[in-house]
């Protein structure tokens, strides 16, 4: 397995002295030494599940017997995370990311393996951990629906020893950031979707978590809130300089706020590394697109060039090898002339580089 | 603690206060059980010219009455709610802040037992005026009643959350819940004076947890026992608190471990 850590300087990361959600910033050994923020060795975790086939007979029969199987969730993974870094963490349904997030987080005791996270052992579950990291689920709801999210932030000042000052700094910061406005007076049943996801994250990050564990957090809302989202997580890392691992669904959240993905299928990792290196890792082909004058490609035999990928209308889309997509490029040229109107070079979309890890078995990293 | 506890029991009293109808169903079902009862021992009485054991209709009144209010306070609801909240994943927010779950129950079951207990006292007025009922209490009976009382809610509450915590494995802890509450139907002074059961079903009333939880606060009140009984009950119903608290915080420290967190 090929590993391309990245590091961030600790000190770039640029927010104001007076800023409230940087107060987290100059507590913690870590802000002192820049030493990573999530190191995980060999993390597994093995569920035990309950096997039993559909129909009357097999329900009988698990009554009396049952078998359990095991199944891998996270089947060894190792990796470290530096302060301020946002990372995604990618992988088709099944593939092990929420589980390990669980296990960060505290929740899950693994099966095997090392995690420390601010130097803390996530599933001891001591309180001084757990005042300083965050856990968002995007489908699940930490607020009571029955009042404001007001009343709740109370509670959570107080289970967090907020002082007035600070509590009202910081969600100040919040309501301005996610355009909060008079959403926190609502009762929570009353909130859209996507105002009920902006409260979440007032709830989440009240307590200035150095740590951040997203767990989908867009999911569901329409395209303009995910942006909003995006835009906010982003603005957050910067201002606060808090460390956040994401999953998504949304190839979008991934390109728009992480450098650095880390890319697992069946428990295992696949890939840890800049999301630009992931083309280069996981596709070997680029795309080469062809717009033909008149809109006629009739007659030409575009598979002495590459991989035939799609032709419509005058335009042919070829996978052409990474290694000389140059030579081919120049090839068809030559053979086309200027019956060429428009001709571009590019990378596959991300979207279908992770489609192919995920379908092709992925073995594409051993 | 203190600012936390006012915290959760302001937001515990908003929450209340948004389900009145749903509490008022609620108290009609917990109060509706101690009057059957009332009423077929009464019939009883009658029917045996005008007692059982020494007990006549009034005194059943003045027993279901206090009973009752034992009731009310000691009664706990947890496992019911948290068998969902594990099943479901809900639990899974909580357990990542850094206060103990087992709070918001606490604060919970303050809030709701003080604010519905204000719908119980007009039903109680009414049996005290109907049967005619007339309370012997010495003023030593109040003074242990109000401990006694405060020792059988923690009991019930550190059961139940026991029981509870037992969701984090099996998820389905309703068949155990509901095993002890019709258990404790019997032993517990539910169905009758605990006086009035068979010999051996009052040892093993006093044996096991039952009869600590509704039967020995209520008969401290209502002058069932003497002085010296009545601490000496007190003083077992402490070492139950203690043991089921024990059991409780084994329960959960192990119970946390075997969390699948599903769904979340």
């Amino acid at each position: 397995m090929t590993r391309c850590s990245l590091n961030f300087p600790s000190s770039g990361r640029g927010f104001a002295p007076n800023d409230a959600l940087a107060l987290t910033c100059g507590r913690g050994h870590h802000a002192v030494v820049a030493q990573s923020i999530v190191e995980v060795r060999e993390l597994r975790k093995t569920f035990k599940v309950h096997e039993r086939e559909a129909g009357l007979g097999a329900t009988v029969r698990g009554v009396f017997k049952r078998r359990f199987k095991d199944v891998n969730a996270v089947a060894g993974i190792t990796f470290r995370i530096d302060p301020g870094e946002v990372v995604g963490f990618l992988g088709p349904n099944g593939a092990g990311k929420t589980t390990t997030l669980k296990m960060l987080s505290g929740l899950l005791n693994p099966t095997a393996g090392e995690a420390r996270v601010l130097g803390y052992v996530p599933w001891r579950r001591e309180n001084a951990y757990l005042r300083r990291m965050t856990l968002l689920i995007g489908n699940r709801s930490q607020l009571q629906w029955d009042i404001p999210a007001a009343d709740s932030l109370l509670v959570l000042k107080e289970i967090y020893g907020l002082t007035d000052d600070r509590y009202r700094r910081t969600l100040g910061e919040l309501t301005e950031l996610l355009a909060l406005g008079e959403l926190l007076h609502k009762p929570v049943r009353n909130l859209s979707l996507g105002e009920r996801m902006k409260v979440e994250f007032a709830a989440g990050l009240i307590q200035s978590p150095e740590v951040a564990f997203l767990d989908e957090p867009t999911i569901g809302l329409d395209v303009s809130m995910q942006s909003r989202i995006r835009q906010f997580v982003s603005e957050y890392n910067r201002r606060s300089g808090a460390t956040i691992l994401l999953t998504s669904h949304y190839m979008d959240d991934v390109v728009a706020l992480c450098k650095r993905v880390l890319v697992i299928h069946h428990g295992k990792l696949l890939y840890d590394g800049a999301l630009s290196g992931l083309a280069d890792r996981l596709a070997p082909y680029k795309r080469l697109v062809a717009t033909l004058r008149g809109g006629n490609a009739d007659g030409i035999d575009f598979s002495s060039f590459g991989e035939v990928a799609s032709r419509e209308e005058g335009k042919v889309t070829l996978h052409v090898p990474r290694e000389g997509a140059a030579e081919r490029t120049a090839a068809l040229v030559r053979a086309l002339g200027d019956r060429i109107e428009d001709l571009s070079v590019e990378d596959p979309p991300i979207e279908d580089v992770i489609d192919r890890v995920f379908t092709s078995g992925a073995e594409v990293m051993a | 603690m203190i600012r936390v506890y006012r915290a959760l029991l302001i937001a515990q009293l908003q929450l209340a206060a948004q389900y009145r109808l749903a509490m008022f169903l609620y108290l009609l079902f917990s109060i509706m059980r101690p009057l059957i009862f009332l009423a077929a021992w009464s019939a009883v009485a009658l029917a045996r010219g005008g007692s059982v054991n020494g007990f006549t209709p009034a005194d059943f009144a003045a027993y279901y009455v206090i009973l009752t209010i034992v009731q009310h306070f000691v009664s706990a609801w947890n496992q019911y709610d948290f068998e969902l909240q594990v099943r479901m994943g809900q639990i899974s927010p909580r357990l990542v802040r850094p206060l103990d779950p087992i709070h918001y129950a606490v604060a919970e079951n303050i809030v709701w037992k003080s604010f519905t207990f204000v719908g119980v006292l007009p039903v109680l007025a009414i049996i005290v005026v109907t049967y005619g009922v007339q309370f012997r209490i010495e003023p030593w009976q109040i003074v242990l009643f109000v401990p006694s009382l405060l020792l059988a809610a923690a009991l019930q509450f550190f059961i139940s959350w026991a029981i509870a915590s037992t969701a984090f494995w099996t998820t389905r802890t309703h068949a155990v819940s509901t095993l002890f509450d019709r258990t404790a139907f019997i032993f517990a002074g539910q169905i009758a004076p605990l006086s009035l059961l068979p010999g051996v079903l009052q040892q093993v009333a006093y044996v096991l947890p039952f009869g600590y939880i509704y039967g020995v606060p209520t008969d401290i009140l209502r002058g069932g026992h003497d002085l010296v009984t009545s601490l000496a009950l007190m003083g077992l119903q402490a070492a139950w608190v203690a043991a089921a608290f024990a059991a409780s915080r084994i329960v959960w420290r192990f119970g946390i471990r075997a969390y699948t967190a599903v769904g979340a």
